[in-house]
């Protein structure tokens, strides 16, 4: 009883902030929408009796990776962004397959949502069953997906590298501008004058002309 | 007569949740006076010593003074995110009270949950969002920044911090924080065969809490407030508030998972010896009592950390912070679980089982010892960057 109310809740929370999340013009609104969504997701969960998929499922996607999105969607501000249509082919393709994903959607609900679901052996859901069938049954489906996360990093690595002057890789790091003033001269490592390179950097050659300057004055 | 299910789901959460409520406001209060007084002892300087005596009263004058100032929001400001922003990491802080053992069970236990660790874990985890969403919504590039790095900052520490309770997880084969805490009395706290994991935990609690040496959301001398620089009166003790009550959380967590909650001895060739958790439920309401001012002495110890940290370490430049992270701390506690996963496996197998222990407990001696040695040894001496050497030159000209 207190479970069916909780449920519908719930489920209320979740379908309506769902909705939110695509219908809102805000992007950092529609982010927080879709944190709220996870989160009456993981009281599914719960009412499954599945506490441990519960936590999990608010670490990982409501504590990880929505804190990501929104940290990107900040980063590039982009609130109040209206985008003008200007492929029409396309959109109207999205609008058919999406009421045709619709349509399939609706009759599979309508043809079985009414079977009732017979009673199975109590479901186990903790860590140590978790683990091990990942481990065993979709030992291959896992190490796939750590293949697919694997490539992603490599890409964002890739995409994100900055160059120095000849185009050699530099980590952007070391020196606390981001770039080095003397790219050529200077080390990418250390962002420390080559001295030793044959060519001083003119700043370092003017520092030993200083006494110079001195001198003549 | 109140229905049983409405008693259940509804009067007693409530209940728990309003004695969460009082007993974090009052730690937060007196650590607000704690805090400045300690520090100030470190500084060679008085701290707040006028109202009251010895300046106790200072606990109440500081929230009274936040009460009765002016609320002032930024006309451009994104007005419900403003709103929201210092209210949503209150909520998982205060929630998550309501999950940790504070004395031996029945009296002091809440809730017992079997995922106790991992639900604190996830609501701990959301806590960032208020401070994302009030620096965005505060519409001042320097709150922006300030809940910018906050993100950054949580997100690179999170992993660091889950990874490091994992070498507990796998010594004592539960998520309850209860077993948790029985397991350390019937063998040792858990700092001993985790010294290397409950280093990680220990720094990564103090990034995850935006706490010096790693307070770069709000770093004052780049971000002027960071990302609370826009807010003021009540809204900003609400993120003073949070913070606080995630130091305490995050102090309980490390008393629970490494250093025996609220248990004072152990068990001894089968015999109970001290205050255990047996002997302390022999003594009935007590004993109760006695545990949890046990762990909460535990936990002031580590609060009292928080601020010597403080007191101790300048803030890091925010690439030496990230460095820190994700290239130091997550490959060390990767190399944690995995010594800890072989040396349980192999003790398990003798005739000694606490063999695996003692190994554990050398090999965080000698990883600590390492980091000392190197940490000693101070960075290789490096020339002047070419923009600073710029610099110079202006001035002896």
């Amino acid at each position: 009883m207190v479970e069916l109310a909780v449920f519908f809740v719930f489920a209320a929370v979740a379908v309506i902030f769902a909705l939110v999340v695509i219908l809102h013009r805000n992007p950092v609104v529609s982010a927080l929408s879709l944190v709220a969504s996870f989160f009456a997701l993981a009281v599914m969960y719960v009412l499954l009796e599945a506490p441990f998929l519960a936590a999990l499922q608010v670490i990982v996607y409501a504590g990880a990776i929505m804190v990501l999105f929104l940290f990107v969607i900040m980063l590039l501000n982009l609130q109040h962004q209206r985008e003008e249509t200007t492929r029409p082919i396309q959109q109207a393709l999205g609008y058919v397959f999406s009421a045709a994903f619709g349509i399939g959607l609706i009759f599979y609900l309508i043809k079985y949502a009414w079977i009732r679901a017979e009673q199975t052996t109590p479901f186990n859901s903790d860590a140590r069953a978790i683990g091990i069938r990942l481990f065993e049954a979709y030992v291959f489906p896992f190490e796939m997906v750590s293949i697919l996360l694997l490539a992603a990093i490599v890409g964002a690595l890739l995409l994100s590298q900055r160059t120095d002057l000849r185009g050699r890789p530099t980590t952007g790091v070391d020196h606390p501008s981001g770039q080095n003033p003397e790219g050529a001269a200077a080390s990418p490592r250390t962002g420390q004058p080559s001295f030793d390179a044959g060519q001083p950097s003119p700043a370092a050659a003017s520092r030993r002309a200083d006494p110079h300057h001195e001198g003549a004055k | 007569m109140i229905p049983e299910p409405l008693m259940r789901y509804l009067v007693w959460p409530t209940v728990k949740f309003l004695v969460a409520f009082v007993i974090v406001q009052v730690v937060v209060a007196a650590m607000t006076y704690i805090e400045r007084r300690v520090l100030a002892f470190m500084q060679a300087r008085l701290g707040p010593n006028r109202v009251g005596p010895w300046g106790l009263f200072q606990a109440i004058a500081d929230p009274v003074k936040l009460m009765l100032k002016e609320d002032i929001v930024p006309a451009n400001a994104e007005k419900v995110g403003y709103f929201l922003g210092p209210m949503l990491p209150l909520i998982p802080a205060f929630v998550v009270f309501c999950l940790i053992p504070f004395g031996p069970p029945p009296t002091f236990v809440v809730t017992h949950v079997n995922v106790g660790l991992l639900l604190i874990l996830a609501l701990t985890s959301t806590g960032v969002y208020g401070i994302i969403l009030g620096g965005w919504a505060s519409n001042n590039k320097f709150s922006l920044m300030g809940g910018l790095r906050s993100a950054a900052q949580m997100v690179s520490y999170e992993v660091p911090f889950g990874l490091s309770i994992v070498g507990v997880l796998m010594l004592t084969g539960s998520f309850d924080l209860v077993r948790i805490v029985r397991y350390q009395e019937s063998h040792a706290w858990n700092v001993l065969p985790q010294l290397v994991g409950c280093f990680i935990f220990l720094v990564a609690m103090t990034a995850e809490n935006n706490r010096a040496p790693f307070d770069l959301p709000e770093a004052e001398s780049e971000l002027v407030a960071g990302f609370h620089t826009e807010y003021s009166g009540m809204k900003f003790a609400f993120y003073f508030l949070a913070e606080y009550a995630a130091m305490l959380v995050n102090s309980c967590l490390m008393v629970s998972l490494f250093f025996g909650g609220w248990s004072l001895g152990g068990v001894i060739m089968g015999r109970q010896v001290g205050l255990t958790t047996v002997n302390l439920q022999h003594l009935g309401l007590l004993g109760g009592v006695i545990g949890a001012t046990i762990f909460l002495v535990k936990v002031m110890l580590f609060m009292v950390a928080y601020i010597w940290f403080r007191g101790t370490f300048p803030r890091f430049r925010f690439d030496q912070f990230m460095d820190l992270g994700l290239k130091w701390m997550i490959p060390l506690s990767l190399v944690n679980i995995v010594v800890t996963g072989i040396l349980i496996l192999a003790g398990a197998g003798t005739r000694y089982p606490a063999m695996g222990e003692v190994v554990l407990t050398l090999f965080g001696i000698v990883v600590i010892a390492a980091v000392i040695l190197f940490l000693m040894k101070g960075p290789k001496p490096k020339a002047r960057p070419a923009g600073v050497a710029h610099a110079r030159r202006v001035s002896e000209v």
